[in-house]
């Protein structure tokens, strides 16, 4: 081998020759100064690429960089993100903004429901509302009377 | 304690931002090497290299962890960086000339690693060169800087070269062999070496 063929060589990572151009570039540097020379350069400018290319990243202020990042992915690429059954309840109800303003009103449309049916069934006489006291024992009661169900919190069974 | 790559990988997944803000606090400025090496005007790497962290997040959910997540933040890096030049330089496309050959016959071998000495952290000249190293790159033709700056910061094998960009291995090697005498040559150039008669073998 010569040195016109040996350069292009030079600088190789371990393992990335074929065996006969390893063996064959071994034996050339074994015997040339001057490859072995231009070996060494190889080696020094690897160190001064990496060093030049860092030593102008490390001057230059980054404070901004994360920020522009950020700023150039849309709030939506976030959302696309998998999601919580949570968000996904708050995501459907961002989106169905009707049914949104029912579920707001589901308390309110049981509390009315409850009111009404409590109503009707007092209307119609204790006897039918099948609420059985019992109170033995028992510091709470529940009585009827003509106005609907009655419950009584006691003072506790304290030595019972 | 510091959550590895991967961990805030999955987290930015998950559709956490500040999981991805961290990962790109950690790999800007190495993102940001790559990039100038390769585009080499320093406002232009900026924007490459928050392109790569853009595209970095629309592809997270294709991100294999058979490599390193650096390793393929490099790739996307340096794949922006050559789409940039193609679209900013179309019609340059290989200047060996741009160095003229006496030049490269006058880089005589072993100057080089002889004035930087064997202590690679602390010569003068070493800091010199490392500072003038972007200016050096800058005069090389495009395809030149590349190969050598994805050599040199990636690492990447003859083979990888040549799959990044589509040239045969023997082209690789040649180009970076040319690469490197140019940057050389500009370096000695740079610090005033005078280059002693070279001894050349058959």
């Amino acid at each position: 081998m010569k040195c016109a063929g040996a350069a292009p060589l030079l600088g190789s990572l371990p393992g990335e020759l074929d065996p006969g151009e390893e063996a064959l570039l071994g034996a050339h540097l074994a015997t040339c100064s001057a490859c072995r020379a231009r070996q060494a350069d190889v080696e020094a400018l690897s160190g001064l690429v990496r060093d030049g290319l860092r030593g102008a990243a490390a001057k230059r202020d980054f404070s901004a960089f994360s920020d522009g990042v950020m700023a150039r992915i849309p709030a939506s690429a976030w959302r696309g993100a998998p999601a919580g059954p949570l968000d996904r309840f708050r995501e459907l109800l961002r989106r169905h903004r009707v049914l949104a303003a029912a579920s707001a009103l589901v308390p309110a449309l049981a509390a009315v429901a409850l009111y009404l049916y409590i109503d009707r069934r007092g209307g119609t006489g204790p006897s039918e509302l099948s609420v059985e006291v019992t109170s033995e024992d028992l510091a709470t009661a529940v009585l009827q009377t003509s106005d609907g169900p009655v419950i009584l919190v006691g003072e506790g069974s304290e030595g019972t | 304690m510091a959550l590895p790559d991967l961990e805030l990988v999955e987290r930015a997944r998950g559709g956490d931002p500040e999981a991805f803000r961290d990962l790109v606090v950690r790999h800007q400025r190495r993102v940001y090497a790559v990039a100038l090496g390769i585009v080499k005007d320093r406002d232009l790497a900026w924007d490459v290299s928050q392109d790569a962290f853009v595209r970095v997040h629309q592809h997270l959910a294709e991100f294999r962890e058979e490599s390193s997540f650096t390793t393929w933040l490099h790739r996307i890096t340096a794949r922006v960086a050559i789409d940039v030049l193609r679209k900013e330089r179309p019609s340059r496309r290989s200047d060996v000339a741009d160095v003229p050959e006496p030049l490269l016959r006058e880089a005589a071998p072993g100057v080089l690693s002889t004035a930087l000495g064997t202590d690679p952290q602390e010569t003068v000249l070493r800091r010199e060169l490392s500072a003038r190293l972007t200016e050096a790159l800058g005069e090389l033709p495009d395809l030149h800087r590349t190969i050598l700056v994805l050599r040199e910061m990636d690492g990447l094998s003859y083979e990888e070269l040549a799959e990044r960009l589509g040239i045969p291995k023997g082209t690789v090697m040649s180009r970076l062999f040319h690469a490197r005498k140019k940057m050389q040559v500009l370096l000695t150039g740079y610090a005033g070496i005078d280059a002693p008669g070279g001894e050349e073998a058959p």
